[in-house]
């Protein structure tokens, strides 16, 4: 405590202070302020003993799946089950040397046409090296690269067609989970808040594999490509990533990443892409395994979204998104002659993780807690505006320290040649019970 | 000896401790420094990991429990950037968020998502992302002394502490406002209310069970207790203090597919 030369003034009105105290000193002291009673009950809980805090090597989960869903072509309902075996597994072996292994096994049915029912999907199988500061990573092997900050839509996710081999949901987030890797080797270099990267992936097969078991790398690796990364933060509330991609089919892209925080209860992303491959129709008539097509002029692939909190805990997602490679509403109607050709055109869309319409909405809401602490709902609605198609899906999960259970349910609406009204099942019902350990 | 000289006695008495106390007062610390010393308790000064351990109760009952790991590094303004690793449950683990200044990401190793979060997205939660972070309040709020009064503590204990009132003067500070009581002898923090824009308290918090941590007593558990609903209870409990090395590289959003702690 420093001291200093007190003034007479300050003398004297201290003694007149000190007189008080000394006659409040004679009194009893007063009780001190408690708590409400809420507070105090609060006070009296106990906590268990802290669990320990290294990191495991294993991830395995374990999901079981029932379901039922309304048929648009068909006067009954179809029945479906499934059941899951997700593990994943890295390993350090010391010298900043590193292995990732990460596997989905699902055993599905029914299953439409020759597709097995037991598919697996190698996500991930690398091995990569840190350097000790953690400035510099080389990494080889099958790895899942993803980049784009939009919710339902990415068109800065240059690894995202052939990635999917089971479709088990309509969930963007569980879609992300189950996707397979392309074979790549990759090297990032950190710097001072920024970042670059660039990332290899050459082509190994000629086509998609028909069995279920197999690592499939016709889907994932038909193609040789290139993809560079740089990021960095603009400003304190702003950051974003510039990306450049090739691959052998002489179609190159640029594209680029904002996520920026706008309030204090909001942020906004923007995603980008602009090239001249060949529009979604060509490929879909063209197939998987259609050579080289012929390169439209620039076009662009956007996403710009928001999402607001609210004090009460909801979380809300707003997203515009557009493909400007894919079909205008009056094309898409034009199309609707041949119901065969426009759902060529829907699978190779969903093949390619791709958005069909030219435009579409997106609303998604979240809340942690809701009624009960451990219930969480997640619902998001999908419309297509220039058909008025939609789908609705929403999910009620209610978890427990190794396991969740959960409800969701699926709509489809739209007239008999919209998007959303030309699938085959109307409505879906599916329970899922999840066992983590 | 006489009355009168009695009395010239008592106010001499009286005017040297005056000068005492006059003295003193001016030399007392003032708020911000209060608060800056209730900072240095509760969180060390140099990089650090911690385990940090998660109760939630609702009207006493257990419904919840989870783990994490916390690694927080000083930065160049006096805050803390914090990288929060999820150890338990099973269903998180490996789940990342990171703080740096204006910046808060999310990510998740399952579908490879780095999510942006703003403030009040951190305030999702009782023990939000907020609290799990490791923030000095002095560098994000400026402090008055609004009291000096007796409470008790998170022991039950009467406590004499100084009442701070805080107020955000940081554009990332989680809460609007703050009411800070610390140990008028020792600057220990004992008590906190947190407030939105609204004034509307979110939260309340007791620091208890002070243990020597990295060289100092420290507060080894907060009892958080919901603004709202005051049945809805989490214990957070601080353990496995340890000094650590932290590179500015684990500090930032693309270093989070690639951080695997030792």
């Amino acid at each position: 405590m420093r001291l200093t030369a007190p003034s007479l003034r300050h003398c004297l009105l201290a003694a007149a202070m000190a007189s008080a105290l000394s006659t409040l000193a004679a009194a009893p002291l007063a009780g001190s302020a408690s708590p409400p009673q809420a507070e105090s009950d609060a006070l009296d809980l106990e906590a268990p003993a802290p669990a320990g805090s290294e990191a495991r090597a294993l991830r395995l989960l374990i999901e079981a799946a029932v379901g039922r869903a309304s048929q648009r072509y068909l006067p009954y309902a179809r029945d479906s089950a499934r059941l899951s075996l997700d593990l994943s597994h890295s390993a350090s072996w010391g010298h900043g040397l590193r292995s990732v292994v990460s596997d989905r096994l699902d055993q599905m049915q029914p299953v439409s046409g020759d597709s097995p029912e037991m598919v697996n999907s190698l996500r991930e199988a690398y091995a990569s090296w840190q350097s000790g500061d953690g400035d510099t990573l080389v990494e080889a092997g099958r790895i899942n690269l993803r980049f784009g900050p939009g919710f339902g839509y990415n068109p800065t996710d240059f690894f995202r067609d052939g990635s999917l081999r089971t479709l088990t949901t309509v969930d963007p987030v569980a879609l992300r989970e189950n996707r397979m890797g392309s074979v790549m080797l990759r090297a990032q270099a950190i710097r001072a808040g920024s970042s670059f990267s660039l990332a290899y992936s050459p082509k190994l097969a000629e086509r998609p594999s028909r069995g279920g078991l197999g690592l499939d790398l016709g889907s994932t690796n038909s193609r040789a490509r290139l993809l560079a990364a740089a990021a960095g933060p603009i400003s304190p509330s702003l950051s974003g990533r510039l990306l450049a991609y090739r691959d052998d089919g002489a179609y190159g892209a640029l594209g680029a990443n904002l996520s920026a925080l706008v309030s204090d209860a909001a942020v906004m992303h923007l995603e980008w892409s602009g090239s001249s491959e060949p529009d979604l129709l060509a490929r879909a008539q063209a197939g998987p395994t259609a050579k080289a097509l012929g390169a439209s002029a620039l076009r662009n692939r956007l996403v710009l979204g928001g999402t607001y909190t609210t004090l009460s805990k909801w979380s809300l997602t707003a997203e515009y998104q557009y493909n400007g490679f894919g079909l205008g509403q009056s094309a898409w109607a034009a199309l609707g002659a041949t119901p065969l050709a426009q759902r060529a055109y829907l699978q190779e869309a969903l093949r390619r993780q791709e958005l069909a319409p030219r435009q579409a909405y997106l609303l998604h809401a979240a809340r942690k807690g809701l009624l009960l602490k451990s219930l969480d709902l997640g619902a998001y609605l999908r419309i297509n505006p220039g058909d008025g198609s939609r789908l609705g899906w929403i999910e009620l999960r209610q978890h427990w320290n190794s396991a969740d259970l959960s409800l969701q349910l699926q709509d489809n609406h739209g007239r008999p040649a919209s998007e959303f009204g030309l699938l085959p099942e109307r409505r879906s019902v599916q329970l899922l019970g999840t066992y983590y350990y | 000896m006489s009355s009168a000289g009695l009395l010239t006695m008592r106010s001499l008495s009286a005017l040297f401790l005056g000068c005492l106390i006059a003295g003193a007062t001016s030399a007392a610390p003032s708020a911000d420094e209060m608060l800056a010393a209730s900072d240095d308790i509760r969180n060390p000064s140099q990089a650090f990991s911690m385990t940090v351990t998660l109760t939630e109760f609702q009207a006493g009952k257990q419904v919840d429990a989870s783990t994490l790991t916390s690694y927080a590094r000083p930065q160049a303004g006096g805050q803390f950037a914090s990288l929060i690793r999820f150890v338990l449950p099973a269903r998180d683990a490996g789940k990342l968020m990171l703080k740096h200044g204006n910046e808060m990401w999310f990510y998740d190793p399952t579908n490879k998502a780095s999510v942006r979060l703003s403030p009040q997205q951190r305030l999702m939660g009782q023990a939000s992302n907020g609290d799990v972070a490791t923030v000095n309040f002095s560098r994000d709020y400026k402090a008055t002394l609004a009291a000096t009064e007796t409470i008790q503590d998170g022991e039950r204990q009467p406590r004499r502490t100084h009442k701070l009132a805080l107020t955000a003067t940081a554009p990332d500070a989680t809460y609007a406002s703050i009411e800070l009581w610390v140990d008028a002898d020792s600057n220990r923090p004992i008590k906190a209310r947190f407030f939105a824009d609204s004034a509307r308290l979110l939260k309340t918090a007791y620091y208890r069970r002070y243990q020597t941590q990295l060289g100092a007593q420290r507060p080894t558990e907060t009892v958080i207790i919901d603004g709202l609903d005051p049945q809805s209870v989490t214990l957070m409990r601080f353990s496995a203090y340890a000094a650590r090395a932290i590179p500015e590289a684990w500090l930032q959003r693309d270093f989070l597919p690639r951080f695997k702690p030792d």
